[in-house]
């Protein structure tokens, strides 16, 4: 049975991951429809689109990185 | 290699005499691309005479090739058709079509007929099952009768009795529909179709019945006589059809892409400007072949037509044709889905073709998927020769990804293989702190090439000051941010301040360079140089999933006997599964770093598609 601080530690570099997909998830939902509408109507613009629809997963990356700093101070 | 093909910019001017021979030399050189003429001073010029007639021909053919296509299922072999001419094509293209329109014509009056007797037969066949003689169906003066279906017939006779005694019934099932023929007086037709409308009644056709005498069976077998010589006639009509496509498909597809060519040139005028007795053509030529073009249009037109070469200005639009060595070749169509370069930028294909397989490896990184990915893109590349540009990338990122997996000590997961440890320099599973530090040191150096790149790019179009000011100051920007951060934490023995000085000057040189917009995006580089850790999540979410997988299976295999199976079913469905979602990540997040992290710190990009006249787009 781990103890209670290791949970702690566990729960909350969940949510930094969490919080911060969501995020991306979100923003993403709405770029990423609106990209397929202009693709729709001219196709060359997929570059662009992709591009546009990705920015925001640079949100879960800051994410991922706090989560794994949080174990990692965790563990010294 | 890092430019594309040099363009020049020609112009040719000719007498009409000439028109047509100059267009016939470069739809057959294939080496120009032609700028349209937008009206001016100068108009449009008009299409050669024959350009209509090409045109109804092309529409004609096309229309007996779609509707001979329905016939025949054959291969169709253009290659070895033989070429007709003009006249020839326009004389069999009219009896053709005139044959196939009175072929159709009598197909579908016996598809009629066919339909209509076989709806007659039925109607008999279910008279026959009531066991009624067809001269009970003629017009009497008292009595009226009903034929057709009914949805149930519990209780309809007593239902019929109640209205009057004066009726006979005959009721009988015929495919599994039950049917029936009523016979009653006159008078009392209405209330008892009113009746047999609540046992759900629906009539059928039977009027033609009256002029019919006889026995039914017999009606019945003449009525199928008449079905199948009239089948037979069909099947005749369906074959000669066959045979017809069968003879003129193949000639008739290759002399289209003829007409195509043809059409293709008889329309050009339409691209030129005109005076009332002279033509001007303004295009592209690659610069290599100029020199062959313009001595092959002098010796046709016999030096009848002047063509000059013009400098290259700073808004023209120069159609770009990328020029790759045969390996980076297949990544262009990374360039095509994003925009081409314009013509005084870096050509990023074979950055890309460094960049993309080594970060797709980074994150897949296992020898055994590697391999999987290697067959399978090998496989189709032999199936689906047309998917070959893809596939070759596909290629080449199984490459990287098994080296990567040689690095990382993985096949299928395994990190050892019975029971030897495969050799490592970094395991990804267990150090995760050096995969995240690793991925962080790969994105500093892919996005400082990019700033490298955008140096040169610069450097090339505005001079070196504005090239230090724009990309060099990126350069100070991260040294500084690194000895600011080594001083304070003592591993550089500089004063702190050195660190902001630098920022301040790189701050003040992006200033200059590129104005608000450079300060705004000052973060953003570091955000780049961040996004390159999901090199490492990516490849971690993977390795994590194989070995997952292994785990499981070891356990089913530890149970033996049928679990055995088990274990091996799951290994097969567990890593397939993986290796498709790592294909699909591992390809998208590849492709984002090059577009958005090393892209933006060099590529504009916009220039148009070099489509020399003559080639089929």
């Amino acid at each position: 049975m781990v103890d209670i601080n290791t949970g702690l530690i566990a729960l909350s570099s969940c949510i930094a991951i969490v919080g911060s997909a969501f995020a991306t998830a979100i923003a993403e939902k709405q770029i990423g429809s609106a990209a397929i509408g202009a693709m729709a109507e001219k196709e060359e613009l997929f570059g662009k689109g992709l591009i546009l629809t990705v920015i925001p997963e640079t949100i879960v990356i800051f994410g991922l990185v706090i989560a794994i700093m949080i174990i990692g101070m965790a563990g010294e | 290699m890092l430019n594309p093909e040099e363009m020049s910019k020609i112009i040719i001017v000719g007498p009409d005499s000439h028109m047509k021979g100059v267009i016939s030399k470069l739809h057959e050189l294939k080496v120009i691309h032609i700028v349209d003429h937008k009206k001016n001073e100068f108009d449009i010029g008009a299409p050669l005479e024959n350009a209509n007639r090409i045109s109804d021909l092309i529409v004609r053919i096309k229309s007996i090739i779609s509707y001979l296509n329905k016939f025949t299922s054959k291969e169709r072999k253009e290659a070895d058709a033989e070429r007709l001419t003009f006249s020839q094509l326009d004389r069999d293209s009219i009896k053709l079509e005139a044959e196939i329109n009175s072929k159709t014509e009598k197909l579908k009056e016996i598809e009629g007929k066919i339909n209509n007797l076989s709806g007659m037969r039925q109607t008999l066949e279910k008279i026959e099952s009531l066991g009624i003689s067809l001269s009970s169906f003629t017009d009497y003066e008292s009595i009226g009768y009903f034929l057709g279906y009914l949805a149930k017939t519990e209780g309809i006779e007593e239902s019929l009795k109640k209205l009057t005694a004066n009726f006979g019934m005959k009721i009988s099932e015929y495919k599994g529909k039950k049917i029936m023929a009523l016979f009653i007086a006159k008078d009392k037709l209405q209330e008892s179709e009113a009746i047999l409308k609540k046992f759900g009644f629906s009539a059928i056709e039977s009027a033609f019945l009256k002029a019919m005498e006889g026995d039914v069976s017999s009606r019945i077998s003449i009525v199928s006589k008449k079905i199948s010589s009239l089948k037979n006639e069909q099947k005749q009509l369906l074959k000669e059809l066959k045979l017809l496509a069968d003879k003129w498909l193949d000639v008739l597809g290759y002399n289209q892409k003829i007409l195509d060519a043809e059409l293709e040139k008889a329309e050009a005028p339409l691209r030129f400007a005109k005076t009332s007795d002279a033509f001007v053509i303004k295009g592209w030529v690659p610069k290599r072949q100029l020199e062959k073009a313009v001595k092959e249009l002098e010796k046709t037109t016999s030096k009848k037509v002047y063509i000059k070469t013009e400098n290259i200005e700073e808004h023209d639009n120069v159609p770009i044709e990328l020029k790759n060595y045969a390996a980076a070749k297949p990544f262009e169509l990374f360039m095509k889905l994003y925009t081409l370069p314009k013509f005084n930028e870096i050509d990023p294909t074979f950055l890309v073709f460094l960049g993309f397989p080594l970060l797709f490896g980074f994150m897949l990184g296992d020898i055994g998927y590697g391999l999987t990915t290697l067959i399978i893109a090998w496989l189709l590349k032999k199936k689906m020769p047309k998917a070959a540009g893809f596939l070759n990338v596909m290629m080449w990122a199984s490459a990287a990804t098994i080296f990567f997996g040689a690095l990382f000590g993985e096949f299928f997961g395994f990190e050892e293989l019975f029971g030897v440890e495969l050799p490592h320099i970094l395991s990804r599973a267990h150090q995760i702190q050096e995969l995240l530090i690793l991925a962080i040191i790969v994105g500093v150096a892919h996005i400082n090439l990019g700033v490298i790149v955008g140096f040169i790019n610069i450097k090339h179009e505005h001079g070196l000051l504005a090239a230090i000011y724009e990309k060099g100051s990126w350069i100070l920007l991260q040294a500084s941010v690194a000895v600011l951060a080594l001083s304070y934490m003592k591993l550089l023995l500089v004063p702190v301040w050195a660190g902001y000085i630098g920022i301040l000057a790189s701050v003040i040189m992006l200033y200059k360079g590129e104005g608000i917009k450079g300060l705004v995006e000052l973060p953003g580089i570091f955000s780049n140089m961040l996004s390159y850790a999901r090199l490492m999540a990516i490849g971690l979410a993977s390795v994590e999933l194989a070995l997952v997988i292994n785990s499981f299976a070891e356990e089913f295999f530890k149970a033996g006997g049928f679990m055995i199976i088990a274990a091996i079913l799951l290994l097969v469905v567990g890593h397939a599964v993986n290796i498709g979602i790592g294909i699909l990540g591992s390809f998208l997040h590849s492709l984002r770093l090059q577009y958005v992290e090393f892209f933006t710190k060099f590529f504009h990009g916009g220039g148009q598609e070099f489509k020399p006249f003559g080639v089929k787009q």
